[in-house]
């Protein structure tokens, strides 16, 4: 077992997948050890079959989940490799299929600034008070289990009963007779999305990819990602070679499982760095994201295409030109063949550079406004966006949460980063109205300042951190601070201005910052 | 709360924020990923929206939060899952630092 990769996380941040620690799996293996360590609870109901163990799909990160579960409220000894090959087992054989993890995604990516939204006002209230309720989401069972997953929930966290309002409401008869029948028939056990998976093949992952992506607050990245096949089932060895646009490189090893035929994980070490990787794969595509191990806060949204796959435009860096001006884009894609084309009133002066993945060219707008298709020959993608002013600007994510940490504890701080996102007022000149356009991120500066008069007393500003030039808010230390009132945290409530300037003018615009304590539970779906 | 009589300043914030209706900033906090924030408060945010009025330093009444699984996703709870989780921190104003994350990391 290699651990190297894992050394750096022994601050208990490891709740994503272990990739480093899958050795040979195979299915006798698995099923041994559930035989040898589930069944003192888990009743054997025939070879491959156990008392709640098999009612019920997960993802790989739920799946790991339950088994740390088990660790810690009931006493489960088991290795890493026990526990890697089990996860591997389960995740397979009572996976989710893609659609059923579609919308959810997020939370396996480890986005955390994601602002939850559920058709459901009775789930919000019951499932997501607490926990994601993607957590809850990416989960099928029948009703039974369901119901014997709310037992476990009184049974475990008594306090449940406070936080579903029982003070005010009978409130276990809304469980019993409508938050379970509601989970048991949205997301049930059998599915034709699972059972049509199942019959598919699994996706192809060896290969070259070609990769494009953008990290919040550094800017457009593209790579070559090589993926070879490794000893075990569905492991391989995956190097990473690239950069981002400022010229940063993107370069290292590592290793990648694939679980439920389409479902990558990757631990690649990147200088100093481990980053992990929470990809879908599919029809030759990656996508998803690429985190830091340290903070998951720090991560990049990519995508990828294989290149023995279909011809594909997957980005043009930057996606923006000003109307009237030139300047140097880059498509990024796979099986690249014949001219580039920047759609109307765009010429490509002069291809600068071209492969089979990465076009570089020099480009002039004309002075039409509007957003344009990329192609290469008859492939087409990406968009670009021919602005002549900046109207507006949105700071992402507007609403974000950073945390305190180190200054010698167990949890690393959560930093914030944001991104400046350009708007173009459209034909009737007017910005925030429908024939607006977006421009991309540009590129701008940044300022904090208190929130309101209660931070600007407590001055939060001075203690809660820094905000980088380049949008990156890095929270101060953990712990009570006895420079502060009452030694209070390092806490803080701000607002974050970018400031984008465009020819002579400048458009602004807010975020809303918390600098709020850590959290200590790190389960593998928040 | 006609019945109930805010007498502190905290009171006198929460009887005015309800006033004002911003009890609907923190119903959208709630919403981001992995934070509870509708209890009272929340552990991520305050009943205001902020951070003035959580429970503040933290380490001054955490095994208050702990002990009675308060918030469970959040601070581990002890009374069921994380019996020992104090078990090298007898003052968490001074041993904070050997608070450690509960779950089960890969074995080295």
């Amino acid at each position: 077992m290699n651990n190297k990769l894992l050394k750096p996380l022994g601050l208990g941040l490891l709740t994503a997948l272990s990739v480093a620690s899958q050795s040979a799996v195979a299915e006798g293996d698995a099923v041994s050890i559930i035989n040898d360590k589930c069944v003192a609870c888990h009743a054997k109901e025939s070879d491959t079959s156990w008392s709640r163990i098999s009612h019920m799909r997960k993802t790989p990160e739920g799946w790991l989940g339950t088994i740390g579960r088990m660790q810690v409220m009931h006493g489960l000894e088991i290795s890493s490799e026990e526990r890697a090959t089990v996860m591997k087992y389960l995740a397979d054989t009572q996976g989710l299929a893609p659609s059923e993890t579609e919308g959810y995604r997020y939370a396996l990516e480890q986005r955390m600034n994601t602002h939850e939204e559920f058709e459901s006002g009775l789930f919000t209230e019951m499932c997501a008070r607490c926990h994601s309720g993607a957590r809850v989401k990416l989960q099928h069972r029948p009703e039974s289990e369901w119901m014997h997953l709310a037992n476990f929930h009184i049974g475990q966290y008594p306090t449940i009963e406070y936080h579903a309002l029982a003070r005010d409401r009978d409130w276990w008869p809304i469980v019993k007779e409508q938050m379970v029948p509601m989970l048991g028939k949205q997301q049930p056990l059998e599915s034709t999305a699972w059972s049509e998976w199942l019959k598919a093949g699994d996706e192809a992952v060896v290969g070259s990819w070609s990769v494009a992506g953008h990290m919040p607050a550094k800017g457009d990245l593209h790579a070559v990602m090589t993926v070879t096949e490794k000893e075990g089932d569905d492991m391989y060895a995956v190097a990473l070679e690239g950069a981002f646009a400022d010229g940063t490189p993107l370069t290292g090893e590592g290793s990648a499982i694939v679980y439920t035929g389409y479902e990558w994980r990757a631990s690649i070490k990147v200088g100093d760095e481990t980053m992990r990787q929470v990809f879908a794969v599919q029809d030759g595509t990656m996508t998803g994201r690429m985190y830091s191990a340290d903070d998951d806060s720090r991560g990049m949204d990519i995508t990828a295409a294989v290149e023995s796959g279909k011809a594909r435009v997957l980005a043009v860096q930057p996606a923006y030109i000003k109307a009237g001006t030139e300047t140097e884009l880059t498509i990024v894609g796979a099986n690249l063949s014949g001219e580039p084309s920047l759609g109307k009133g765009v010429a490509v002066v002069k291809v600068l550079k071209s492969s089979d993945n990465l076009i570089k060219v020099l480009a002039k707008a004309g002075k039409a406004e509007g957003v344009n298709t990329v192609a290469v020959g008859t492939t087409s993608g990406a968009e670009l966006a021919v602005y002549s002013s900046v109207a507006a600007v949105k700071v992402v994510p507007e609403f974000a949460v950073a945390r305190v940490g180190g200054n010698g504890g167990s949890t690393a701080p959560v930093e914030a980063r944001f991104d400046a996102e350009a708007w173009a007022a459209g034909k009737d000149g007017k910005a925030g109205t429908d024939d607006d356009f977006r421009i991309g991120f540009m590129p701008a500066s940044w300022t904090a300042k208190a929130f309101d008069e209660q931070a600007a007393a407590d001055e939060d500003l001075k203690y809660a951190g820094t905000l980088s030039d380049n949008g990156v808010f890095s929270p101060a230390g953990a712990g009570p601070n006895p420079d502060r009132k009452m030694s209070t945290n390092n806490a803080g409530h701000l607002t974050v201005v970018g400031t984008v300037t465009d020819g002579d003018s400048s458009v602004e615009a807010e975020a809303e910052l918390i600098v709020t304590v850590q959290r200590w539970n790190t389960p593998p779906i928040p | 709360m006609k019945h109930l009589k805010a007498i502190n300043n905290k009171a006198q914030l929460l009887s005015k924020a309800a006033e004002e209706d911003k009890v609907e900033d923190v119903v959208a906090m709630n919403s981001v990923m992995g934070c509870a924030a509708t209890f009272d408060p929340g552990w991520e945010i305050d009943a205001f929206g902020g951070v003035a009025s959580l429970c503040q330093p933290m380490e001054a009444d955490l095994y208050g939060c702990s002990d009675p699984c308060w918030w469970p996703a959040q601070v581990p709870d002890m009374m069921n899952t994380y019996p020992d989780w104090d078990d090298k921190t007898a003052s968490t104003k001074d041993d904070w630092r050997n608070l450690g994350t509960v779950f089960p990391d890969d074995k080295k």
